[in-house]
C-alpha cells in the first residue's frame, strides 16, 4: 500500500522515509568521493575520497540490512571497516615515502611507481 | 638354425659395421675400417647362405622365408610391418649384395688404402649394404622405399665422398636430385596401387590382381606401374633420368664398382621382377619399358664409342646393359632380366674393380688416351678384364652369353616382343662389342702411350683376389641359366637350373608359342657373328690402325661431334628444364614473395606498431587517468545493463 | 512530520554538505575535519537503521583511528592552502565531472524508477529488525563469518609491519 503512495503522490516523498532515500544519500556520497577521487591532485585528500566512497557504501549495506531483515550486510560492514583501515594505513605510509623523496604529496609523483 | 635371428644377422651386421665405423669416422687406419667393414659384410654373406641353404631344402613349391619383426605403421586399416622375405628372387639379390658386396669391400681395403677418410668410407659402405638388404628384402613396398631411399642416399654420399672438389660434389647433388624425381614418381605408384589394392604387401598385391590384362592406357595398373617404372627409370639410369650416372663416376672406383654397376641401379629392375604379375597384367607397360630399354641400350652404347674415360665408358656400358634387362623386363621375360642382372653384376663388378686396378696402377690417370700396352705391367688385372670382355660381349659359353641371348631371344619370340626391339637389342650388342674391345685395346693392348713419368705396378694380393674372383664367376656364372637349345645338344644334358628355380615365383609370358630351335639357332649365330665381326672391327681399328678411327671419326663430321657430347642431352635439360625452371622460381620469389608476401607482412607489422602507439598514450602512469579509465568503464557497463 | 523523519532529513542534508567540503576545500586539513563529521553523521545515521553497534564502530575505527592517521599525517608533512588543488587536463576534467554525473543519473534514475519494488519487497521483515541487532551480529560474526573475521585479523597484523616497512626513516622498501 505504501509503496503505491510514494509512487504516486510526490508530498509522501518527503514524509515517508524508507529504503530509496537512504540508497539515494548514499550514491550521492559515493558519487562524492569518486569526483574527489577524480579531481584532486593531493594524493591524502585522494585517500579521504576514497573513505568517502566506501562509507557510502557501508551506509547502503546497513540500510538493505534494515530494510531486507539480513544481518549479513552488518557483518558486510564490518568487514569493510577493517579493510579501509589497512587500506588508510598502507595508502598513508606510501604518501610518506612519497613525500620524504620529493617533498610533496602531488599524485602524480606516484608515476615514479610505473617502473 | 633360427630364421629370424638369421634374418636380423644378416640385415643388421652391415649396420653394426656402419655404426662402428661411424663412430670411429675420423681414424685413419685403413687395415682395421676395412676389416671390420669387410667382417661386417662377410658376416651378411655367410647369413645369407645359411638362409639360401634352408630355402633349398624346401618343397619347390612353398620356398619362402618370411620374417616378420614388429608392427611399423598401423593407421586404422592401413598396416604395414616391418616384414621380410626370401624367396627364390630375393634369395639370388641377397647373394649377389652381399655376395660381390663383401668382394668389393675386400678391394676397397687396398684401394682405398691412402685415403684419409677411410674409415668414413667404410661406414657409409656398410651403410649402403644395410640399405640395400632393406630394399631387396622387404615385403613390402613401404620397407622397400625405406631401402630405395637409403641407397639413394649412400650414393649421394659416396659419389661427392671427396666433397672438396667442387665437381663432385656436384656429382653427388646431381644424382640425388635426378633420382628425386624418380622416387616422386615411386611414391605416386605406391599411392595408385594402394588406392587400387588397398594393401602395399607384394604377396597380397600379387594375388588380388585381375585375371586379365588391362588394355587401357588409363586403367589404375597402367598408371600405377607407369610410375613405379618412372620410379625405376630415376633409379636405374634408364631415359630420361639416366644423365647422372656417367657423373657418378666421380666417386671412388669401388663404389661405381658396387652401387653404380652391381647392385643399387638394379633396385628398378628388382623392382619390377618382383611385381612382375602385376606389370603383366599391364601390357601398356610393358610396351614402354621395353621400348624405353631398348632404346637406352642403343643410345648409351654409341656414346660408349666415343668416351675416353676408362670410367665413362664402363658407365654408359652400366647404362646400356641396364637398358638390357629393363628391354628383358619389358618382353615378360623376368626371369631372363634376373639373370642378366646376376651375370652383369658379375662382370660389370669385375670391369669397374680391373679399372679401379688400373687407375690405381696409372696413379688416379683415368684417360685411355694416356695408357696402352699395360698388359705387361698388370699381368692379373689384364687376365681378369679380359674375362669379363668376353662374357659381356657376349661370347660363348662365358656369362654373358647366356644372359644376352636370352633376352635377345626373347625379345624377338615373346609375343610381347618385336622383331624391331630384337634388331635395337642386336645394335647395342654389336656396338658393345666394339666399344668393350676398343677400350681393352686401348688400355691393355698396342704402344704404350703411358706418360714417361708414371709407373705402372701390379695391386695388392687384397685387391687381385676379388678381381680374380668375380673373373671366375664371369666365366662359369651363366652356366646354371643354358638354353634348351644348347643344353639338347651337350653332353649329359644339362638342365635350365635358372628358370626352373624362378619358375613358382616368375609368371610365364602369356601365349607363347612353340620355339622353333632353328630360327634361335640363327639368331643366336646371327648374334654372336655380329658382336665377333665388331670386335675384330675394333681390335682393327685400335691395335693394327691406330690412325684410321681419327679418319673416321673425321669422316662422321657433325655426327660424332654429337655422339661424343653424348647427344647434348645434359645441355637440353640445362636450356629445357633446368634453366626455365630457376629463372621461373626467381621471378616467383622477386615478384610473389619479396614484393607481395614480405610487404603484406610489413604493412600488418605497421598495423600493429600503429595500433601500439596509439594505445601507449593511455599508458602514461597516471593513477587519475587509470581512475577514469575504471569510471568510464563502470558508466558504460550500468548504462548497458539498465538500456538493455 | 514525526521526529524519525526530520532526523532523517536533517542528517542527510548535514552529510551530503560536509562530504561535498571534503572534495571542495582546498585546505587539506578542512578537508580532513569535514571528513570526520560525515562519518559521526554517518554513524548517526547508523542509529536511525537500528544499527547500534557499527554506529558505536563508525564513531571508534572511522571517526577515532583512521582520521586520527589522516591528521597526523597532514600534520606531519605541514600542509598549506593548496594553489592547485585540482587537476589541470580540461578534456579529461570535463571526462571526469561528466562521467561522474553520468553515474549519479544513471543510479539514482534507476533507484527512482525501482522506488517501489524496492519498497514493497522491503515491508515485511521491518518488525523483526526493529529490536537491537547487537547480540544477534555477535553470534553470527563468531560462527557463520569466523574465518573471515580471523582472516582480518591476519591482514591487519601483515598490513601493520608492511606500513612500518614503507615509511622507515631510511625510506622505501629498498633501504639503502
Amino acid at each position: 500500500m505504501r509503496a503505491r503512495k510514494v509512487a504516486h503522490m510526490p508530498s509522501n516523498f518527503i514524509l515517508e522515509v524508507g529504503l530509496p532515500h537512504y540508497l539515494v544519500l548514499s550514491s550521492l556520497l559515493f558519487v562524492t568521493g569518486m569526483a574527489g577521487v577524480l579531481l584532486r591532485r593531493n594524493a591524502i585528500v585522494m585517500m579521504m575520497s576514497i573513505e568517502l566512497m566506501l562509507n557510502a557504501v557501508n551506509l547502503s549495506f546497513v540500510a538493505f540490512s534494515r530494510y531486507l531483515g539480513l544481518l549479513e550486510g552488518q557483518v558486510m560492514v564490518f568487514f569493510v571497516m577493517t579493510i579501509a583501515a589497512a587500506e588508510a594505513a598502507v595508502g598513508l605510509a606510501l604518501v610518506v615515502a612519497i613525500f620524504k623523496r620529493f617533498k610533496e604529496v602531488n599524485i602524480r609523483f606516484f608515476e615514479h611507481l610505473k617502473g | 638354425m633360427n630364421h629370424q635371428l638369421l634374418m636380423s644377422i644378416l640385415i643388421l651386421s652391415p649396420f653394426v659395421g656402419f655404426l662402428i665405423n661411424g663412430f670411429r669416422y675420423k681414424k685413419h687406419s685403413a687395415n682395421l675400417a676395412g676389416t671390420i667393414a669387410t667382417a661386417a659384410a662377410a658376416i651378411s654373406f655367410l647369413s645369407a647362405i645359411l638362409l639360401f641353404i634352408d630355402l633349398l631344402g624346401m618343397p619347390a613349391e612353398s620356398r619362402k622365408i618370411s620374417v616378420s619383426f614388429f608392427d611399423w605403421i598401423t593407421v586404422a586399416d592401413f598396416k604395414v610391418k616391418a616384414g621380410f622375405l626370401v624367396d627364390q628372387i630375393s634369395a639370388v639379390m641377397i647373394l649377389i649384395v652381399t655376395g660381390v658386396g663383401s668382394l668389393i669391400h675386400l678391394f676397397s681395403v687396398g684401394y682405398m688404402h691412402h685415403d684419409k677418410g677411410v674409415a668414413k668410407y667404410f661406414a657409409y659402405l656398410n651403410l649402403f649394404l644395410f640399405n640395400m638388404l632393406l630394399l631387396v628384402l622387404g615385403d613390402n613396398l613401404l620397407v622397400m622405399f625405406v631401402g630405395w631411399e637409403g641407397v639413394g642416399l649412400c650414393s649421394y654420399l659416396l659419389i661427392g665422398f671427396w666433397f672438396t672438389d667442387k665437381e663432385k660434389a656436384a656429382a653427388g647433388m646431381k644424382a640425388f636430385i635426378t633420382n628425386r624425381i624418380g622416387d616422386a614418381a615411386f611414391l605416386l605408384g605406391m599411392f595408385v596401387l594402394f588406392l587400387t589394392f588397398g594393401t602395399l604387401t607384394f604377396s597380397e598385391i600379387n594375388a588380388l590382381i585381375p585375371q586379365s590384362p588391362e588394355t587401357s592406357w588409363l586403367g589404375a595398373i597402367t598408371i600405377g606401374t607407369l610410375f613405379l617404372f618412372i620410379g625405376a627409370t630415376g633409379k636405374s639410369a634408364q631415359i630420361p633420368l639416366y644423365v647422372w650416372l656417367p657423373d657418378a663416376m666421380a666417386g671412388p672406383t669401388p663404389v661405381s664398382a658396387l652401387i653404380h654397376a652391381a647392385t643399387m641401379v638394379t633396385a628398378g629392375v628388382y623392382m619390377i621382377i618382383r611385381l612382375n604379375p602385376l606389370f603383366l597384367m599391364a601390357p601398356n607397360t610393358l610396351m614402354v619399358i621395353a621400348i624405353i630399354g631398348a632404346l637406352t641400350a642403343v643410345m648409351a652404347a654409341s656414346i660408349g664409342l666415343t668416351q675416353w674415360d676408362i670410367k665413362k665408358v664402363l658407365a654408359y656400358s652400366t647404362v646400356s646393359q641396364l637398358g638390357y634387362m629393363f628391354l628383358a623386363c619389358g618382353v615378360g621375360a623376368f626371369g631372363a632380366a634376373l639373370f642378366h642382372l646376376m651375370t652383369h653384376a658379375f662382370f660389370k663388378a669385375l670391369m669397374f674393380l680391373g679399372s679401379g686396378s688400373v687407375i690405381h696402377a696409372m696413379h688416379e690417370e683415368q684417360d685411355i688416351r694416356k695408357m696402352g700396352g699395360l698388359k705387361k705391367y698388370l699381368p692379373i688385372t689384364h687376365f681378369t678384364f679380359f674375362l669379363g670382355w668376353v662374357a659381356i660381349i657376349g661370347m660363348p659359353p662365358f656369362a654373358g652369353f647366356f644372359s644376352k641371348d636370352e633376352i635377345l631371344w626373347m625379345s624377338f619370340h615373346s609375343p610381347l616382343g618385336h622383331v624391331g626391339l630384337w634388331a635395337l637389342g642386336a645394335i647395342g650388342a654389336t656396338m658393345t662389342a666394339f666399344y668393350m674391345t676398343r677400350l681393352m685395346a686401348l688400355t691393355f693392348w698396342g704402344k704404350s702411350r703411358v706418360p714417361k713419368d708414371v709407373h705402372p705396378h701390379e695391386s695388392p694380393a687384397v685387391m687381385t683376389i676379388p678381381l680374380i674372383v668375380l673373373g671366375i664367376l664371369s666365366v662359369i656364372g651363366g652356366w646354371i641359366g643354358i638354353p634348351h637349345v644348347i643344353g639338347s645338344i651337350l653332353p649329359g644334358h644339362p638342365e635350365n637350373i635358372w628358370e626352373h628355380w624362378l619358375s613358382p615365383v616368375i609368371k610365364a609370358v602369356p601365349n607363347l608359342g612353340h620355339a622353333e630351335a632353328s630360327q634361335e639357332w640363327l639368331l643366336m649365330g646371327v648374334s654372336v657373328t655380329l658382336a665377333a665381326a665388331s670386335a675384330a672391327l675394333a681390335y682393327h681399328f685400335y691395335v693394327q690402325d691406330p690412325e684410321k678411327p681419327k679418319r673416321f671419326a673425321a669422316a662422321m663430321g657433325k655426327f660424332y661431334e654429337v655422339v661424343y657430347n653424348k647427344y647434348f642431352v645434359d645441355e637440353g635439360y640445362f636450356a629445357w628444364i633446368i634453366n626455365p625452371l630457376v629463372r621461373t622460381s626467381k621471378n616467383i620469389w622477386f615478384y610473389v614473395d619479396v614484393n607481395f608476401i614480405d610487404k603484406a607482412t610489413y604493412v600488418l607489422s605497421d598495423i600493429v606498431r600503429g595500433g601500439g602507439q596509439f594505445v601507449r598514450v593511455l599508458q602514461n602512469g597516471n593513477i587519475q587517468q587509470y581512475a577514469l579509465y575504471i569510471a568510464i568503464g563502470i558508466v558504460t557497463t550500468l548504462a548497458f545493463v539498465l538500456m538493455r | 512530520m514525526s521526529p524519525d523523519v526530520f532526523l532523517f532529513w536533517f542528517l542527510a542534508i548535514l552529510t551530503v554538505i560536509s562530504g561535498l567540503m571534503v572534495v571542495l576545500m582546498t585546505n587539506p586539513v578542512f578537508s580532513a575535519l569535514s571528513l570526520a563529521m560525515t562519518m559521526v553523521l554517518i554513524g548517526a545515521l547508523f542509529v536511525t537503521l537500528n544499527a547500534t553497534f557499527l554506529a558505536g564502530v563508525q564513531l571508534i575505527v572511522y571517526a577515532g583511528a583512521v582520521m586520527v592517521l589522516f591528521v597526523m599525517v597532514l600534520m606531519l608533512f605541514d600542509l598549506k592552502n593548496e594553489i592547485y588543488a585540482f587537476t589541470r587536463g580540461k578534456i579529461s576534467g570535463a571526462f571526469k565531472v561528466g562521467s561522474v554525473g553520468i553515474l549519479a543519473g544513471l543510479v539514482i534514475g534507476s533507484i527512482g524508477l525501482t522506488a517501489s519494488t524496492l519498497l514493497q519487497s522491503s515491508t515485511a521483515p521491518l518488525v523483526s529488525m526493529s529490536g537491537d541487532t547487537t547480540k544477534d551480529l555477535g553470534k553470527i560474526l563468531f560462527s557463520q563469518y569466523l574465518l573471515g573475521f580471523e582472516a582480518l585479523g591476519a591482514l591487519l597484523l601483515i598490513v601493520a609491519v608492511g606500513a612500518v616497512a614503507l615509511a622507515r626513516s631510511k625510506g622505501g622498501t629498498h633501504a639503502k
